[in-house]
């Protein structure tokens, strides 16, 4: 069903027509059921923009001047303030829980959004558990259940090159297996380093 | 040479017997004719039967075939769409025809159009709220050809979309179809639009997007009326503002309509 995503930045990214030619796209519109549509458009928007770039976390300060919250052509952007907003529907349920606040230490916030706790996220454009079923679907495949795998093997090995999960950030890796071991399809053994896992 | 002049007593005769045998004639020629009509019109209708089973598939996968079709049907007062639960709109010759196409028709063009208008609400619902539930007939027939529904998209005519919009009327389910400036759109909300709305949304079909001083300066009308049926748009989704241009712009949202993701 997926084939393998492009390396960064290898090919543009094609921007939607909406980005490219609606000037209102970058206002946030004041009519609540307008605003919820355009939260989606925005949503998968950025979750398409990250997929593309495999970009796992997302810096609002450092990203609020990239093409994705700015049109150069349009001379239109999306506020700082405006993206948080974005970025808050998106975490919530009603956006599909798709970004994860966390600070600089990578810990995971909560709270009302606030300009000096809330500027990183994660973009899930896959989440865990999602990436997790991606993952266990390869092993399944290969036929290597009960197999001992070593995470760097998983993420980094020949092995595993042209799937969507090479390369990918470990963290999300280890979360994303971490739901497969909560659902009991897969045990995490070894120390920090040297990790292996095994799937049932 | 006597009777040719027809000047005697006996031409008073020969004159009633010719208008008999005149009439008598023009009614067997009359309904020589309407046999033979009636001969030719049931050959090409057990034809056109053929013909649309025949081409079934093509009638159904061909837009521009399709609309032929239809047009051919239309001509001689046939009704694809009249099934069994709407009346044929051929009423007295056409009566029999229209539940006899039904019959023909009914499983394979009628199920199209009905497939077609399922296919035409989901659009309109995903959609409604970005749109307001105001969607033109040309966005619409491009969502559905690129609709990512069960079975992919469907190639349609815009023909074809009004169709399948009529198809719904049976079910009182509000979907219409209203004349904007020299657009078709199709309504999903039952909600009638008064004369400034309509008057400030095609201005924006033909200007793009549109300001409350444009409204004042084209229109002659006062802020308070121009600023009042824009605020009434925004309220119903019809418009979405732009707040980074020197004035607020207002623009139709039929540029969101888009299915990249």
């Amino acid at each position: 069903m997926s084939q393998p995503s492009p390396s960064p930045s290898s090919t543009p990214f094609k921007f939607p027509t909406y980005h490219a030619s609606y000037p209102p796209f970058f206002t946030l519109q004041p009519n609540t059921s307008t605003l919820t549509a355009q939260y989606r458009k925005w949503s998968r928007l950025i979750q398409r923009y990250c997929r593309h770039h495999r970009l796992y976390k997302l810096s609002l300060t450092s990203t609020i001047d990239s093409p994705l919250f700015k049109n150069t052509e349009l001379k239109k952007r999306l506020s700082l303030q405006d993206a948080r907003s974005v970025l808050e529907w998106m975490s919530r349920d009603e956006g599909g829980r798709r970004i994860e606040w966390v600070d600089q230490k990578g810990r995971v916030v909560d709270g009302r959004p606030r300009e000096d706790t809330h500027d990183t996220c994660w973009v899930f454009w896959k989440r865990p558990e999602e990436w997790g079923d991606v993952i266990a679907a390869w092993v399944e495949e290969t036929g290597q259940k009960g197999v001992v795998l070593t995470f760097y093997e998983l993420v980094n090995g020949e092995g595993t090159r042209g799937e969507e999960f090479h390369g990918m950030d470990q963290e999300l890796f280890r979360r994303a297996l971490s739901t497969l071991v909560k659902r009991g399809k897969a045990q995490v053994f070894g120390g920090e380093g040297a990790e292996g896992t095994k799937f049932f | 040479m006597s009777a040719r002049r027809g000047v005697g007593l006996s031409a008073f005769q020969n004159r009633s017997s010719l208008s008999t045998s005149y009439a008598s004639h023009g009614a067997s020629l009359r309904s020589a004719h309407l046999t033979s009509l009636q001969t030719q019109l049931s050959v090409f209708q057990s034809l056109l039967h053929n013909f649309a089973l025949q081409h079934a598939d093509t009638i159904k996968s061909n837009p521009t075939f399709r609309a032929e079709f239809a047009r051919m049907c239309n001509a001689i007062g046939v009704d694809p769409l009249a099934g069994s639960n709407v009346k044929g709109k051929s009423a007295g010759g056409g009566k029999g025809i229209g539940s006899l196409w039904a019959k023909v028709l009914g499983g394979d063009v009628n199920d199209f159009y009905f497939e077609l208008a399922v296919r035409v609400v989901e659009v309109c619902r995903g959609s409604r709220g970005e749109n307001g539930g105001l969607l033109g007939v040309e966005e619409c027939k491009e969502l559905v050809k690129r609709g990512r529904g069960i079975g992919g998209g469907m190639d349609v005519s815009d023909d074809d979309v009004l169709r399948a919009v009529k198809s719904l009327k049976p079910l009182g389910s509000g979907f219409s179809i209203v004349n904007v400036g020299s657009k078709q759109m199709i309504r999903s909300i039952p909600k009638e639009l008064n004369t400034d709305q309509s008057t400030v949304l095609e201005a924006i079909q033909v200007l793009g997007y549109i300001t409350c001083s444009m409204l004042e300066d084209n229109l002659g009308w006062d802020h308070a009326r121009a600023d009042t049926v824009i605020k009434d748009l925004l309220g119903d989704s019809l418009v979405w503002v732009d707040l980074q241009a020197p004035e607020a712009e207002y623009w139709s949202p039929a540029f969101m309509n888009d299915f990249e993701d």
